[in-house]
């Protein structure tokens, strides 16, 4: 593996352990449909949006996460029933665009799947969902 | 990572029994954000491309807590992972070695229920 000087090994390590491990999604919640947003309505029920509703409890900071392991809740939506899997402390080797060998992957470096009913708008919704 | 994308029809397949998941994910829109959660963490717009492929294990797998109205049955995993990451402002691209020569330290695949659903 190439070494480097301090700032560009900063650097390289800062994009390689965090581009696996610190990427937000720009969307969060979001659903299929993009206006899962609760509408507004016109003389009839307001019921909220299709959007999946978080951990209740794992919501204080806004970060719908926690580390995985046994005996936690490993879903990340609440009023939930169906698939799940869950998988964390990735290692592994990667190459960057300037030929760099560098070492991804974290404790935390984290990815799941929820497949099945949720509930929202006040009824059963579908919808299939990764944490990553 | 942290949150939570929707993922296309077409992303997570299974194997006829159920027993391999495969979750590939092309182009998914996210912010590299280093120096998070530090309130002056600077985010930048990237692009993630991922195949996750796991492997349900014979070993069973329950937790189960009342107070917090949440059961999961099912069994140990293994989990592998190749990805690609795109940072197109600075240039920067990142590809993992094949996903044969990852590893996970943990993972479970199964059923869940909670909230409304549990009971």
């Amino acid at each position: 593996m190439r070494r480097f000087d301090v700032p560009r090994r900063e650097c390289l390590k800062i994009a390689a352990m965090t581009a696996l491990g610190s990427l937000l999604p720009a969307r969060v919640l979001s659903g299929k449909n993009p206006t899962c947003a609760p509408p507004i309505t016109n003389g009839v029920p307001a019921n909220g949006g299709q959007c999946p509703y978080p951990i209740p409890w794992l919501d204080k900071n806004g970060n719908h996460n926690q580390m995985p392991k046994a005996n936690v809740e490993l879903n990340h939506i609440f009023h939930f029933k169906g698939k799940l899997a869950r998988c964390a402390g990735f290692k592994g080797m990667g190459t960057d665009n300037h030929g760099n060998r560098l070492a991804w992957g974290t404790g935390t470096t984290d990815f799941s799947y929820m497949a099945g009913e949720y509930w929202a708008a006040r009824k059963a919704q579908q919808g299939v969902y990764a944490h990553i | 990572m942290y949150w939570v994308v929707p993922v296309p029809d077409d992303g997570l397949t299974f194997s006829p029994d159920s027993s391999t998941a495969t979750l590939a994910m092309k182009n998914v829109p996210i912010v590299d954000q280093p120096k998070w959660p530090s309130v002056d963490a600077i985010s930048t717009p990237a692009f993630l491309d991922y195949k996750l492929v796991m492997h349900q294990g014979g070993e069973p797998e329950m937790y189960e807590d009342a107070s917090r109205w949440y059961r999961f049955t099912g069994f140990k995993a293994t989990a592998q992972l190749e990805a690609v990451v795109r940072v197109p402002s600075i240039g920067f691209e990142f590809k993992t070695d094949a996903l044969e020569t990852s590893k996970a330290g943990f993972a479970v695949m199964g059923e869940e229920v909670n909230g409304k659903y549990y009971g």
